[in-house]
C-alpha cells in the first residue's frame, strides 16, 4: 500500500511540475479572440429585421435614395402598390414579370427592361434607363440583399410582403466593404472607372446622362485639379449652385484606388 | 583524500551555475536571463542526480552523509543547526520573492507574431501569404539595375531608418538608447534572416500600431511607414536590408 | 515462474484430454470466414439499400452545404461547458485507444519472437501484455461511446454535418468494431488453448488479423479528424461531392496516420512499462521481481525504439501542415503556439533523460558493466547539454534590467540557439547518444572473442565521430551561413546521418560480438527501485505530452470546426492560453492515470484467489 501511494504521489507531482511549468514557466499569451462574424445570419432573422436590413441597404450600400427621392429624379417608390400593375399592363411593357414582386426584381436587375416614361436616359426615348444593375457593379447586391430591398419596398408601400427570407443562401454581408474579398484589380481605362463608380448616374460627362449632379463636360476649364480632388473625396465641401447637398456619395475615397483617382483627375482636368 | 560524493554533486552543480554566470556575464558580456538559467539549472541538477544515482552502491554513498545527519545520535548539534537553517532559508527566499520591488514586471512580447493572412496596406487589401517583393526578380535579370535599386533603398534607409536601427543595421542608432524595446538588430541571425520579405513589408508599413494582439503590449515605437514612404521605397529598403547584412529572405521554395 | 508453470500444466492437461481441438480450430476458421462473408453480405445489402435510397432521392436531395451556426445552435446542458467535456472525453478515449491499438502490434511481434526462439518467457510476456490491454479495451469502447454521446449532445450540427459526409465510413467503423472485439476476445481467451504447432500459427494469424482490423479502425477515425483540418471532397460551401474516398484521403490523412502509428507504439510501450514497474515494486519474491524487471526492460526497449523515429514523423507532419496551408503552419510554429513547443521540448527531454537513466540503472544487472559505466557521465553531459540547447526559446523572458544590459531583446549567444537548425542538431545528437547508452547496455554482459575487436572498436569510434561531426557541420554551416531554404533542407541529411550511424554501428557491433561469451548470467531484478520511477515518469510524460500535442493538433483549426468551411460559432470557440490548455490536459491525464491504475489493479485481482474457510458446504 505504501508503494501504491508513493507511485500515485510521484505521478501527481510529475503532472504538477508539467502543469506548473506551463502556467508559470512560460509567458501566458492570450490569443486573439475569433474574428467577429460580420455576416448576418438569415436563419435567425424575423421579417421585421429583414425589412430593416432592406431599408439599410436602400439608403446605404444600394445608394438608391440618391435618385429615388422626393426630388423626382427617378420614379417614386411609395406608390408601387398601384404603379407596378399599371406598368405590367402598359402596352410598351415587354418584360417577363407577371406580378409586383417579379416586376420589382426585374427593375433592379435589368432596369432597362421597362423605362417609365420621362425617366429614360436623355436621347434614348425612354428605352434605356440611367439606373445601374443593382446586382453587379459598384452596388453588387447578393440575392438575399435584393430580396431584402424588395421586402422593404413592399412594406414601405403598404403592400403585403410576398418575398420569403432565403435560408439556403450565402448570408448577407452588411458592411459596405467585404473584408475577406480579394482586392479588385485597379482600372486603368477611364471608361472603366466612370462605369464602375457610376458617375453618369448623376453627371453628364460626354454624352447626355444624369442631371442630379453638375455637368462635367467642360469642367476642366472651370475648376483646377485640387478643387476636383476635393470634390471627389469630400463632395460636401463645396456644393455647386443649384445642387443638393449629401447627394454625392462621400465614401468614394474608400473605394477608389489612388491610381484610379489620378487617372480620373487627369481626365476631368482635360475636359475643356 | 577522497571527496564525499554528496560534496562532489554539490560542487558540480555549483560549478555549472557559476560557470554560466562567469562565461555569460563576464567573459561574453551578454547576461544570461535569470528565467532561463533557472530552467537550465533544474535540468543540470536532474542530470547530476541521474549520474550520481544510477548505481545502487554509489547512491548509498551519496546519501550516507544525509542519512547520518538525520539518524546518527552523535550528530545532534549539526542536525539541529541544519533543521533550523533550512526553514529559515526557505522563509527568506519566500519573503524576498513576495517583497514588493521597484522593478517593473517582466513584459513579454512576441517579436515575430504570426502575420494575418491579409492586411490593409496603402488602402488595399494585400494577401501577405502570396505577396512578393516586385524588385526581387531584378536581382537575376539585371544585376546592375538591382544594384541601383539597392542603393536607392540605402538612401531611403539613411534618411529614415538609421536614426534608430543604426548605420550598421545593428540596432544601435543614435536614438536607440532612448527606446524600449530597443530597435531590432538586422545583423542578428534571428531577425530578418528568419523572415519572408512580405513579413518585413507588413511590419514596416503598419509599424507598431499594426501589431496583432498576441504581440501586446504595443510598446513598439516603429512608425507606420505607409504614411510616410511610398510602396516602392519600402520594397527598396527591404532589398537594402538583406543586401547589406548578407542575409537571404526566407522563402519556401527553392 | 511458478504461476507460469501452473498455467502451462493446466494447459497441457487440457490439450491431452481434448483431441478435438484441431477440428474445433478448423470449424472456427470456417465460421470466421462465413462471418466475414456475412459481413460482406450485410455491407453489400446496406450498400444496395443506400443506393436505392440514393436513386430515389437523387433529384431532390443533393448534399447540403455546411451550416452557418450561431451561438444559439449550441445547446447548453445543465450549465456544463460542452467544449471541456468533449475535449476531456476525446482525450481519454484517444489515450486508451492508442494503448489498445499499440499493444497488439508488439504483442504480435513478441509472440512471433517467442515462436522463433522457442523461449516461453516471450509468450508469457506477450500474454501478460494483452491481458492488461483487454480491460482497457472495454474502457476504450465506453469512452468512445461517451465521446459520441457528448458530441451529439453539445455539437449536434457539427455531428450531423460530418455524418452526412462520413455516413458510409461510420457504418464500416461500427462493423469493424465488432470484428475487432470478436478477434480480440478470440485472441486473448484462446491464448492458452491455441498452443503448439499448427494451433500456434492459427493464433498468430489471429494476432495479425487483430492488428489489421485495429489499424483500419484507426485510419478511419483519423480520416474524420484530418477532414476537419484539411477538408477534401467538398466545395468551398461545404457541399459534399459524394466521393467518400476523396474525403478520407485528404491532405493530412497520411501524415497523421504515420505519426499516430509510430507514437502509439511508443506510448503503448511506456504504459506497459509502467505496468511492469508497478508489478516490480509490489513483487513479493525475487522470481516475480526478475520477471517484471525483464518485462519492464522490454517495454522500455519498445518505447525507445518507437521514440527515436518519432521526431522525424513529427517533422514530416509539420512540413505537410505548412504545405497544406502556410497560415496554419505559422499558427503552429510561430506566434501563440510557439511557446507550446518549448513545453514540448521540456517533455521530450524528460522522456530521453528518463529512458537513458533506466538503461544506466539496468547496467547493474550485469557484472561486466563496470567496463562501460565510466563513460556514462560523458553521455550525460552531452545529453543535458543538447537538451539545454533544445529548449532554449527563441523569445527570451527578460527582466527590464537584463533588457537594458543586453541592449535589446536579442541575445547574441542564446539567440542563435533559439532557431530550428540548432534544435535539429541537438535532437539528432541526443538520439545518437541515447543509442550509445543502449549500445553500452548491450555490450555490458558480453566479451568479444574476435581477433579484430580493437579495430572494430576504432571503426565504431570513427563512425560515431564522423556522424556527429557531419551533423554539427550541417547544422552550423547550413543553419547560419547559407540561405534559409537550406535550413529546413539540412535537417534531412542530418536525419540520414543519424540513421546511418545507428544502423551501421548495430551491424558492426553484431559482427564484433559474434560468438562472444557472456561475462556471467544476467541478474534480472538487480536494479534499483528508482529505475522503476523512471519508467513511471516515461509513461506520465508520454501521456501528458500526447494530450498537449493533441491540443495543438486540434487547436490550430482555431475557430473552425472544419477549416474554412464550417465555423465554430459557440462561445467556446476561442483559443485558450497555454496554461489553460495545460490544466485541462493535466486533469485529463490524472483521470486517465487513475483509470489505468484501476486497470492494473483489475488485472491483478483477476489472478488472485481468496479461499474462505468454512463458507461453502463441504
Amino acid at each position: 500500500m505504501r508503494k501504491f501511494v508513493t507511485v500515485i504521489a510521484f505521478m501527481v507531482v510529475a503532472i504538477g511540475l508539467f502543469a506548473g511549468y506551463s502556467n508559470f514557466g512560460i509567458p501566458q499569451i492570450e490569443p486573439a479572440p475569433p474574428p467577429i462574424e460580420e455576416k448576418i445570419d438569415l436563419g435567425s432573422m424575423t421579417m421585421d429585421q429583414y425589412v430593416a436590413l432592406g431599408e439599410r441597404l436602400f439608403n446605404g450600400k444600394g445608394t438608391c435614395k440618391l435618385c429615388h427621392n422626393s426630388l423626382g429624379r427617378a420614379p417614386a417608390l411609395d406608390a408601387i402598390s398601384t404603379n407596378a400593375q399599371e406598368r405590367l399592363d402598359d402596352p410598351r411593357y415587354e418584360g417577363e414579370a407577371t406580378n409586383t414582386e417579379e416586376y420589382l426584381i426585374e427593375s433592379l436587375v435589368s432596369p432597362s427592361a421597362f423605362v417609365v416614361a420621362g425617366f429614360g436616359k436623355k436621347g434614348t426615348n425612354d428605352t434605356e434607363s440611367p439606373m445601374p444593375d443593382a446586382s453587379s457593379g459598384s452596388i453588387s447586391f447578393s440575392q438575399a440583399e435584393l430580396t431584402a430591398v424588395i421586402a422593404y419596398l413592399q412594406d414601405n408601400a403598404g403592400l403585403e410582403i410576398t418575398v420569403e427570407i432565403p435560408s439556403d443562401l450565402e448570408p448577407v454581408i452588411e458592411d459596405d466593404e467585404d473584408e475577406d474579398a480579394e482586392p479588385r484589380e485597379a482600372f486603368t481605362e477611364i471608361r472603366d472607372i466612370v462605369e464602375n463608380f457610376d458617375c453618369e448616374a448623376c453627371h453628364t460627362i460626354t454624352e447626355e446622362a444624369g442631371d442630379a449632379g453638375p455637368k462635367l463636360s467642360t469642367i476642366g476649364a472651370k475648376r483646377d485639379r485640387d478643387y476636383l480632388r476635393r470634390a471627389l473625396l469630400n463632395p460636401n465641401a463645396d456644393i455647386a449652385e443649384g445642387f443638393e447637398e449629401d447627394l454625392m456619395p462621400d465614401d468614394l475615397g474608400q473605394q477608389i484606388y489612388a491610381s484610379e483617382l489620378e487617372i480620373l483627375l487627369d481626365y476631368l482636368t482635360a475636359l475643356k | 583524500m577522497k571527496i564525499p560524493r554528496l560534496l562532489q554533486a554539490v560542487v558540480v552543480i555549483a560549478g555549472v551555475y557559476f560557470g554560466f554566470l562567469i562565461v555569460f556575464d563576464y567573459l561574453l558580456g551578454a547576461v544570461i536571463p535569470k528565467s532561463l538559467l533557472t530552467m537550465y539549472m533544474f535540468f543540470v541538477a536532474a542530470g547530476v542526480f541521474m549520474v550520481f544515482t544510477y548505481d545502487e552502491e554509489k547512491t548509498r554513498e551519496l546519501v550516507a552523509p544525509v542519512k547520518a545527519l538525520v539518524e546518527d545520535p552523535a550528530k545532534r548539534g549539526a542536525r539541529n543547526l541544519v533543521f533550523t537553517l533550512i526553514p529559515l532559508l526557505i522563509g527568506y527566499s519566500v519573503y524576498s520573492q513576495l517583497q514588493p520591488g521597484f522593478e517593473a514586471p517582466v513584459e513579454l512580447r512576441t517579436i515575430h507574431p504570426a502575420p494575418p493572412s491579409t492586411a490593409k496596406i496603402y488602402g488595399k487589401r494585400v494577401n501577405l501569404l502570396s505577396l512578393e517583393n516586385p524588385f526581387r526578380k531584378v536581382e537575376k535579370e539585371d544585376p546592375e539595375k538591382f544594384a541601383a535599386l539597392v542603393s536607392d533603398g540605402a538612401a531611403v534607409y539613411i534618411k529614415n531608418c538609421q536614426y534608430c536601427h543604426g548605420d550598421k543595421l545593428d540596432g544601435k542608432g543614435p536614438y536607440a538608447e532612448g527606446l524600449n524595446p530597443t530597435p531590432l538588430n538586422f545583423q542578428d541571425i534571428g531577425t530578418i534572416a528568419q523572415l519572408q520579405e512580405s513579413y518585413l513589408f507588413w511590419r514596416i508599413t503598419t509599424g507598431g500600431p499594426g501589431l496583432p494582439k498576441e504581440a501586446a503590449p504595443w510598446i513598439s515605437s516603429m512608425p507606420v511607414w505607409q504614411n510616410f514612404l511610398s510602396e516602392e521605397e519600402i520594397w527598396k529598403v527591404i532589398l537594402f536590408l538583406y543586401d547589406y547584412t548578407g542575409h537571404r529572405p526566407r522563402s519556401w521554395e527553392h | 515462474m511458478i504461476i507460469i508453470d501452473k498455467i502451462a500444466g493446466i494447459y497441457s492437461l487440457k490439450s491431452n484430454r481434448n483431441k478435438l481441438v484441431p477440428w474445433v480450430v478448423i470449424v472456427l476458421l470456417a465460421l470466421v470466414l462465413l462471418a466475414n462473408d456475412a459481413h460482406q453480405n450485410t455491407i453489400e445489402a446496406a450498400q444496395q439499400v443506400a443506393e436505392a435510397i440514393e436513386d430515389q432521392a437523387a433529384a431532390a436531395r443533393t448534399h447540403v452545404p455546411a451550416p452557418k451556426l450561431t451561438a444559439a445552435d449550441y445547446p447548453t446542458v445543465a450549465g456544463v461547458n460542452g467544449r471541456l467535456v468533449v475535449w476531456v472525453v476525446a482525450q481519454l478515449h484517444l489515450w486508451f485507444a492508442a494503448f489498445v491499438l499499440a499493444v497488439p502490434i508488439f504483442v504480435f511481434i513478441i509472440e512471433a519472437i517467442g515462436m522463433r526462439t522457442r523461449d516461453k518467457r516471450y509468450d508469457d510476456m506477450a500474454y501478460e501484455f494483452i491481458k492488461v490491454s483487454i480491460t482497457a479495451y472495454s474502457l476504450t469502447a465506453i469512452l468512445g461511446g461517451l465521446l459520441l454521446f457528448s458530441l451529439i449532445l453539445f455539437y449536434p450540427h457539427l455531428f450531423t454535418y460530418l455524418s452526412t459526409i462520413f455516413s458510409e465510413t461510420m457504418l464500416y467503423y461500427a462493423l469493424l468494431f465488432f470484428a475487432e472485439s470478436a478477434v480480440l476476445y478470440l485472441y486473448y481467451y484462446g491464448w492458452n488453448w491455441l498452443q503448439g504447432g499448427f494451433r500456434k500459427w492459427v493464433h498468430l494469424t489471429l494476432g495479425l488479423m487483430l492488428n489489421a482490423v485495429g489499424t483500419t479502425l484507426m485510419l478511419l477515425a483519423n480520416a474524420w479528424l484530418t477532414f476537419m483540418m484539411s477538408p477534401a471532397g467538398v466545395d468551398p460551401a461545404g457541399v459534399f461531392s459524394g466521393d467518400s474516398w476523396a474525403a478520407i484521403h485528404n491532405f493530412l490523412w497520411n501524415p497523421i496516420n504515420i505519426h499516430r502509428f509510430v507514437a502509439n507504439i511508443a506510448y503503448g510501450g511506456s504504459i506497459v512499462g509502467a505496468y511492469a514497474a508497478f508489478k516490480f515494486l509490489t513483487a513479493r519474491n525475487q522470481q516475480e521481481k526478475a520477471h517484471y524487471d525483464w518485462m519492464g526492460y522490454n517495454a522500455n526497449f519498445i518505447a525507445i525504439c518507437a521514440l527515436l523515429p518519432l521526431p522525424f514523423a513529427g517533422y514530416y507532419l509539420a512540413a505537410e501542415i505548412y504545405a497544406y496551408s502556410q497560415q496554419m503552419g505559422i499558427t503552429l510554429m510561430g506566434g501563440i503556439f510557439a511557446w507550446l513547443f518549448i513545453i514540448q521540448a521540456v517533455l521530450i527531454g524528460t522522456l530521453f533523460l528518463s529512458a537513458n537513466y533506466y538503461l544506466w540503472c539496468g547496467m547493474g544487472r550485469s557484472d561486466g558493466a563496470k567496463r562501460y559505466t565510466k563513460y556514462i557521465k560523458y553521455i550525460a553531459i552531452v545529453l543535458v547539454g543538447s537538451f539545454l540547447v533544445w529548449f532554449t526559446p527563441h523569445t527570451l523572458v527578460l527582466t527590464n534590467s537584463e533588457l537594458k544590459s543586453l541592449g535589446g531583446p536579442h541575445h547574441s549567444i542564446l539567440g542563435p540557439l533559439g532557431i530550428m537548425p540548432a534544435k535539429n542538431t541537438a535532437v539528432n545528437i541526443m538520439i545518437i547518444f541515447t543509442f550509445l547508452s543502449f549500445l553500452f547496455y548491450r555490450r555490458s554482459n558480453k566479451i568479444a572473442t574476435v581477433s579484430w575487436e580493437k579495430t572494430g572498436n576504432i571503426c565504431q569510434v570513427a563512425l560515431f565521430s564522423s556522424g556527429i561531426a557531419n551533423i554539427l557541420f550541417l547544422g552550423i554551416y547550413h543553419g547560419y551561413f547559407t540561405n534559409t531554404v537550406y535550413k529546413v533542407a539540412a535537417s534531412i541529411p542530418q536525419v540520414v546521418t543519424t540513421l546511418v550511424v545507428i544502423v551501421g554501428s548495430l551491424v558492426l557491433d553484431s559482427f564484433i560480438y559474434r560468438k562472444s561469451r557472456d561475462v556471467g548470467p544476467l541478474h534480472w531484478g538487480r536494479i534499483p527501485e528508482r529505475a522503476q520511477y523512471a519508467l513511471f515518469l516515461l509513461a506520465v510524460a508520454f501521456t501528458w505530452l500526447m494530450g498537449l500535442m493533441g491540443y495543438i493538433r486540434s487547436g490550430i483549426r482555431q475557430h473552425w470546426h472544419v477549416v474554412d468551411i464550417m465555423r465554430d460559432a459557440s462561445a467556446q470557440a476561442f483559443t485558450p492560453t497555454l496554461g489553460y490548455a495545460a490544466n485541462v490536459v493535466s486533469v485529463a491525464a490524472l483521470l486517465f492515470l487513475a483509470m489505468v491504475i484501476f486497470v492494473f489493479w483489475i488485472a491483478q485481482v483477476s489472478s488472485s484467489k481468496t479461499l474462505p474457510a468454512g463458507y461453502w458446504k463441504e
